[in-house]
């Protein structure tokens, strides 16, 4: 089985660069765990994806190597952070492709594409050899054109790995059965996901998914999430506060090019950083230094970290009391125009509003395909319980197999 | 929340970023606009009681302490900009300790 790689993830035999000029023709001297165990199964790594530098973005606008086409429309974006892998699954080229996520870079493609992607839950797959950008919050994901291709892929990369230690210590997980009916699932329908100005077509393609799961036999219950509102703010201080961190060793000494004619080090490494390093991730750095530095740190940093408790709380709160699954839209809209949110950061962030939660919580998150808008593919997002991932997948085959997916909604 | 190019600067500097002033109106500008809207979650009461959220397994777990060569397939020289007899080459470390002094 062919599967192409996203570019953050390190290959031996294809250059890793991140989607940036700093690490740009650069080999790593290891292979990630998931490259590794996918080979062992006898995958073909058919080559390494496009996305937004080092992960951040929402559109793969933000590729030192230009921006990625979405396969349907050339004057849209197929979404981000995995854009690149997203789009080549949408196309046909391969059956299934890694992507990563830290607020939702492969669902968010995956729902613009019209293909399937799978965020596990955080620990369930080794992240050995994937480039850190936010390490609370990244994890390997997959995207596949069916339930099934996704699924036997995740089954291959998940389970134990000794080189990371917030990978937790259990077997690979079980491919579960396609189900008969969705008989004795409690799916709850969080109302902060359904705004009052959420695309009309989309809440049309979420309101036949849930009349579908409700025909499959799930018993469907509304439920509130009500720290939800401040999801995408926390994200916006703790993802750049760890980028900040993890993207300092990026400094002209140990890997990539150097950008040189300094005479001192520490011009060396603020020419490298300066020149390497694009408009959005210096956006991130900066910010996240910001939030870090003395005098801000507790209004920002602190309090954000118990804004995601509280996130995470929500979510217990909710599968406490019976609700074995959430079910919401995975993006508020279908693919946006290119440029169309270049220039307004907060703008494009507030793309990753219904996917950022898991993130956050660390759960198991995945967007299936759930119908058309004009002709472009929208997703729906199935929310599971931390290491239930294969209940989730159980009832994502069930609606895969009900949902008319290319009808318009 | 109204980001400087004073401040702009500065962050640059701890960052170890080199930026130009053409690019400091719309750094400040971009600064400004995503503090100001993360800024709201202080609208929500201080939560001083709650246990912080660190996903993943609640003990780290410790490998054997054994000595092994690095897992790697192909030495520094090969992915480092510069490197010679073991070590990694910066044009003088001197000029950078002064600094920090």
């Amino acid at each position: 089985m062919p599967v192409a790689v996203k570019d953050n993830i390190c290959t031996l035999e294809y250059v890793t660069s991140c989607g940036s000029r700093i690490l740009e023709g650069y080999r790593s001297p290891y292979e990630a765990t998931a490259v590794n165990k996918l080979k062992a199964a006898g995958a073909l790594i058919a080559g390494k994806t496009n996305c937004d530098e080092f992960g951040m973005g929402s559109s793969t606008e933000h590729s030192a190597f230009g921006r990625t086409l979405h396969p349907f429309d050339k004057t849209r974006v197929p979404g981000g952070s995995s854009g690149g892998s997203a789009a080549l699954v949408a196309a046909g080229a391969v059956p299934a492709a890694l992507g990563s996520e830290t607020g939702g870079s492969v669902r968010q493609p995956a729902s613009l594409c019209g293909v399937v992607g799978i965020k596990p839950t955080y620990g369930r797959v080794s992240r050995y050899g994937l480039v850190a950008f936010g390490s609370s919050l990244d994890q390997i994901g997959v995207l596949g054109r069916s339930v099934h291709d996704a699924a036997r892929v995740l089954s291959v990369i998940s389970g134990r790995d000794p080189k990371d230690a917030t990978c937790e210590d259990r077997d690979s997980l079980r491919l579960p059965n396609v189900p008969e009916s969705l008989q004795g699932f409690v799916i709850g329908i969080p109302k902060e996901y359904f705004p009052p100005d959420l695309d009309p077509a989309v809440r049309r393609a979420c309101d036949r998914a849930i009349r579908l799961l409700r025909e499959l036999g799930a018993a469907v219950r509304d439920v509130a999430l009500p720290h939800t509102q401040y999801a995408v703010p926390t994200y916006y201080i703790i993802a750049p506060a760890e980028a900040s961190s993890n993207l300092a060793r990026y400094d002209g000494v140990r890997y990539g090019p150097r950008f040189d004619g300094s005479e001192d080090v520490r011009a060396l490494y603020r020419t490298t950083r300066g020149e390497g390093f694009g408009a959005e991730v210096r956006r991130r750095v900066l910010v996240g230094t910001y939030v870090l530095s003395s005098g801000y740190y507790d209004a920002y940093y602190r309090k954000a970290q118990q804004m995601r408790a509280l996130i995470a709380q929500d979510f217990r709160n909710v599968f406490d009391r019976g609700v074995d699954l959430l079910f919401t839209p995975t993006t508020p809209t279908p693919a946006f125009k290119a440029g169309e949110k270049i220039d307004d950061p907060v703008a494009m962030y507030l793309s990753d509003i219904f996917t950022v939660t898991a993130n956050l919580a660390g759960l198991p998150a995945i967007s299936v395909p759930i119908g058309r808008v004009k002709g472009l593919p929208i997703g729906g997002q199935l929310v599971g319980q931390a290491f239930l991932d294969d209940e989730m997948l159980e009832a994502a085959y069930a609606l895969e197999r009900a949902v008319p997916a290319g009808e318009e909604a | 929340m109204s980001v400087t190019h004073d401040d702009v600067r500065k962050i640059a500097r701890l960052a170890e970023f080199e930026v130009g002033e053409e690019a400091l109106p719309l750094l400040a500008e971009h600064m400004s606009r995503i503090l100001e809207y993360v800024a709201q979650i202080n609208a929500v009461p201080a939560s001083e009681g709650v246990k912080p959220f660190v996903p993943g397994p609640d003990a780290v777990r410790f490998r054997p302490d054994e000595v092994k060569p690095p897992p790697l397939a192909f030495g520094p020289a090969e992915f480092a900009p510069a490197f010679r007899d073991g070590f990694f080459l910066v044009p003088k470390l001197g000029q950078f300790e002064q600094e920090q002094g």
